[in-house]
Parts: C-alpha cells; sequence; structure tokens
C-alpha cells in the first residue's frame, strides 16, 4: 500500500475545557476522497483545521505528504516550525472554507493569482495565465474581472476553489464549502469539486451534502463529540450503519 | 470700532513664511507619527503580551496627557536630562510622539476591521505574516482609515500653533507678535484664520482625492493592470 497522503495519530484538540477533539486517528491515500460528516460541533472543522495548523492540536501528530505538520524533526529532536517553514508547508495544502474568504479588494483573477506572485514566485503574466485556466476550468472565464462583491455566494466559493488549485496543492481540504449558499447555488459547487475529485486530488470535504458523499466519498467518516464514530465506504456508512448515534444522525439529516 | 485690512497686508509675506513652518512642523511629525504609529499598531494587535501591553501603555500615557506638557516637557525639562534641543526639533519630537499615540489607535482600528477570515484565507494559501500585512491587510485598512485619519491630521495641524509656547515662529507665535506690535489684532488674525483654514483644506481634498483613489470596485481594473493581466478592454 502506498503510504498515506495524509496521516493523523491521536490528534486532541482543547479550546479551554472543551475538547473538540478527542483522540482522533485516520489515514488518507492519494488520491483518496474522504468525506467528514457529523453535527455541528463535532470536531470536523477543527480536525480540518489541524491538517494545515490553523489550529494548533493540544496533542497528536498530523502528516501530511509524509512531512510533519508544525513541527520540525531531526532525528529525536523536535522544534516548532517558524512561521516561513510553516507558510512553505501551507502552500501545498489547498484550503476552501465555508465563507469563501475571498479578498475583496482583488479581482476573482487576482484571488487565484496572489498565492502564485507571491508564494510561488511567479511573474504577473505567467501566474494570470495559470490564474485564468484555472477561472475557466471552475466556468468563470467570464467573470475574471469581476470583484468578490459583485459575485454570488456559489461564484465566490468556486473563485476559492479556484484560488487553492492554482497553488497546485498535494491535498485539498474542504471546510462545508456549501453550508453558507443558497440551495440552488449549492449544485455548481459540488460539480466543480465532483471535477477536481475525478482529477484525481486527494479529498477531505467536511459536508452536509449526503448526495455529494454518497456519490464522490471513498470514504466517509462520522464524526460525533470530537471521536471518529465509525468510518467506510459510503453505502456502507449511508445504508447499513453498524452505530446507532451513525443511525440517529442519519435519520435526522435525511428526513 | 475701524477695520482696516491695509496695514496688516505688508506683513502678508512674513506670515506666509510663518505658515512654511507651521507646515514643516505637521508633515514632518505626521509622517513619524504614521510610521511609529503603524509599528505600534502592529504590536498592539501582535500575540506577544507584553508587546501589546507595552503599545497599551505608551498609547495610555501620551494620549492621555496634553500635547503642550510633551512640548515643555522636551523642550524645558529634557536639559536637566542633559539633553538640550533646539525650538523646532524638539517641537518635532514632541508633536511625533503625540501624534504616533493616536495613530497607533486609528490605525489599529483599520487592521482590525479587516476580517479575520482574510488573514486565515492568506495563511492558508502559504502567504507569510508580512506579506499577508502588505498585500490583505494594508490595502483594506487604509481605506477603512482615511477618514479618522484625516480628521486627526487636520486636528494634529491647529494643535501645531502650541509650538508657539516653545518659541518656533509658526503662525500663530507670528500672528500675535505682529498684532502685539500694529495693534490691529483683529485683521492680523482674520489673516492667521485664513491660512490656517487654507492648510486644513487641502488637507480635506486631499481626503476627498484619496476616497476616490480607493473606490476600486466601482471604477473597476485601471486600463494597465488590464494590460498586465492579458485582460481584454472592459
Amino acid at each position: 500500500m502506498a503510504p498515506p497522503m495524509i496521516g493523523v495519530e491521536n490528534l486532541a484538540k482543547s479550546f479551554g475545557a472543551v475538547r473538540a477533539l478527542d483522540g482522533v486517528s485516520l489515514s488518507v491515500a492519494p488520491g483518496e476522497v474522504v468525506c467528514v460528516i457529523g453535527p455541528s460541533g463535532s470536531g470536523k472543522s477543527t480536525l480540518l483545521r489541524c491538517i494545515n495548523f490553523l489550529e494548533e492540536p493540544t496533542e497528536g501528530v498530523v502528516r501530511v505528504g509524509g512531512r510533519r505538520v508544525g513541527f520540525v524533526e531531526t532525528g529525536a529532536q523536535v522544534r516548532r516550525m517558524g512561521g516561513r517553514e510553516l507558510a512553505g508547508l501551507r502552500a501545498d495544502i489547498g484550503m476552501v472554507f465555508q465563507l469563501f474568504y475571498l479578498w475583496p479588494h482583488l479581482t476573482a483573477l487576482e484571488n487565484v493569482m496572489l498565492g502564485l506572485t507571491e508564494v510561488r514566485g511567479l511573474s504577473t503574466r505567467a501566474a494570470a495565465d495559470r490564474a485564468k485556466t484555472l477561472m475557466h476550468k471552475v466556468g468563470l472565464a467570464d467573470k475574471m474581472a469581476a470583484f468578490p462583491e459583485h459575485l454570488s455566494g456559489g461564484q465566490r466559493q468556486r473563485v476559492a476553489i479556484a484560488r487553492a488549485l492554482a497553488m497546485e496543492p498535494k491535498v485539498m481540504l474542504f471546510d462545508e464549502p456549501t453550508s453558507a449558499l443558497d440551495p440552488e447555488l449549492v449544485g455548481e459547487v459540488l460539480q466543480v469539486m465532483e471535477q477536481v475529485a475525478r482529477d484525481g486530488m486527494t479529498m477531505m470535504v467536511a459536508t452536509h451534502e449526503m448526495g455529494f458523499a454518497r456519490r464522490v466519498a471513498d470514504r466517509v467518516i462520522f464524526m460525533d463529540h470530537g471521536r471518529i464514530v465509525e468510518s467506510g465506504p459510503p453505502d456502507e456508512i449511508f445504508d447499513r450503519p453498524r452505530e446507532e448515534r451513525t443511525q440517529r444522525f442519519l435519520d435526522k439529516i435525511l428526513s | 470700532m475701524n477695520i482696516d485690512f491695509s496695514t496688516a497686508l505688508p506683513y502678508i509675506p512674513i506670515l506666509i513664511k510663518a505658515a512654511g513652518f507651521t507646515i514643516l512642523l505637521t508633515l514632518t511629525s505626521q509622517f513619524f507619527g504614521t510610521v511609529l504609529g503603524f509599528f505600534l499598531a502592529l504590536g498592539r494587535t501582535s500575540r506577544p503580551g507584553w508587546l501589546r501591553g507595552a503599545v497599551w501603555f505608551y498609547v495610555w500615557v501620551f494620549r492621555g496627557t496634553p500635547m503642550l506638557l510633551h512640548l515643555f516637557f522636551i523642550y524645558y525639562a529634557a536639559p536637566s536630562f542633559g539633553l538640550t534641543l533646539d525650538a523646532i526639533p524638539a517641537a518635532i519630537i514632541a508633536m511625533s510622539l503625540s501624534s504616533c499615540a493616536y495613530n497607533c489607535e486609528i490605525i489599529r482600528s483599520g487592521l482590525q476591521a479587516v476580517h479575520h477570515g482574510q488573514v486565515e484565507a492568506a495563511r492558508a494559501v502559504g502567504m507569510s505574516y508580512p506579506r499577508i500585512i502588505r498585500r490583505i491587510v494594508l490595502p483594506q485598512a487604509v481605506r477603512i482609515v482615511i477618514p479618522p485619519y484625516m480628521s486627526n491630521f487636520i486636528t494634529h495641524t491647529k494643535n501645531s500653533s502650541l509650538a508657539s509656547v516653545v518659541t518656533v515662529p509658526e503662525i500663530m507665535l507670528t500672528a500675535q507678535t505682529i498684532a502685539n506690535s500694529t495693534y490691529r489684532v483683529i485683521e492680523i488674525l482674520t489673516l492667521a484664520g485664513l491660512l490656517y483654514l487654507f492648510l486644513t483644506s487641502c488637507l480635506t481634498w486631499l481626503q476627498l482625492w484619496m476616497e476616490r483613489r480607493t473606490t476600486y470596485e466601482r471604477r473597476g481594473l485601471t486600463a494597465r493592470r488590464r494590460r498586465q493581466l492579458g485582460l481584454e478592454a472592459a
């Protein structure tokens, strides 16, 4: 078996007295699409945010592409990464947020370009060319010069996906990418994500879109109270869950 | 009461020269006050508690005491510590110290108005802290900060009249001297007032210009930027 693209061992995260993650272990193979489902507050977002160190784990180890996240290991010595090392690591991990977080003072195209010029060191022209290819890919060729405030939620989220993909990351993390969208705009975003999955990207998706999870995921993880309750292929989780808690959650969300 | 501007007119060149000192004091201290204030604002929004506390303390002291006192302190009290300064450098230092306390708070309000999520998105793309400040936070903060910043700039311009107490021959001190020797108080003070009004009007105009320049969303990309990006004209 190929070494995992994402490896999480015994991950825990506390916010004060609240234990958001309570001993999570999992591994994601290259090209695998994993959907994380569960009630709000179950730790889905915190899990994703620990993977690119936006949240610093209280305990446990995260590796992406074999590299320890947030720390440098030399022999037996472990030290915390500096800002620059952390930035370099994050450049290889794409992240899409629930609330898009496009930069409002830049056009859609410039949003996609900025990481390329600032982090990858591309020239303006080379960055613009690559960003245009991605704007085509997410179906927004006609919106390149538009500012975020003139885009719909679905369009904004597609720009955010293009912005993350432009960096050519090893993995993509999606933190409830459609939860803030009007229902009629969800489809266009899921369609783009499905395309990204088909292209072989390693993906972790925290989502409430059970149809998407069933269709696209190789594996579904159900979380509750900061723990993985069960995980397995989508048809197993959705049709024959072993745990009663999973069943109760699915009953609630699908009814 | 007789008002006769003809006797006051010959003093206009002297008053204009005095305005030169007012401009010198205001611009240099506003410049230092802005640069220092920016770094203080970064310190005030940074993670280390001691740094935040130190900046808070500075602002507490310098915003909580009158600029007149800072001027007296630097000019009259500093020699007891072995530091003797001419009037103009002393005034510039005192005014800068005062200005940067206010500018720290004004700039901080702009930095903090940029949604934290945008900073997070930039971190997720792999941008370092200085780049995030330069490319994401500052461009947005500038626009937010323009009205309070310019208001403070105008106040600061008028407060430069306080430098008269440490003998800087700026507009107010010069006007007083002329008025005392000519007894044309109303005429001279009117001219001084007009000079201040002219200076602050320039700042008001500058504010309008800056606000217009930063409404990019409505005006869209410039032709030059479009060419750079290889986009066809709108």
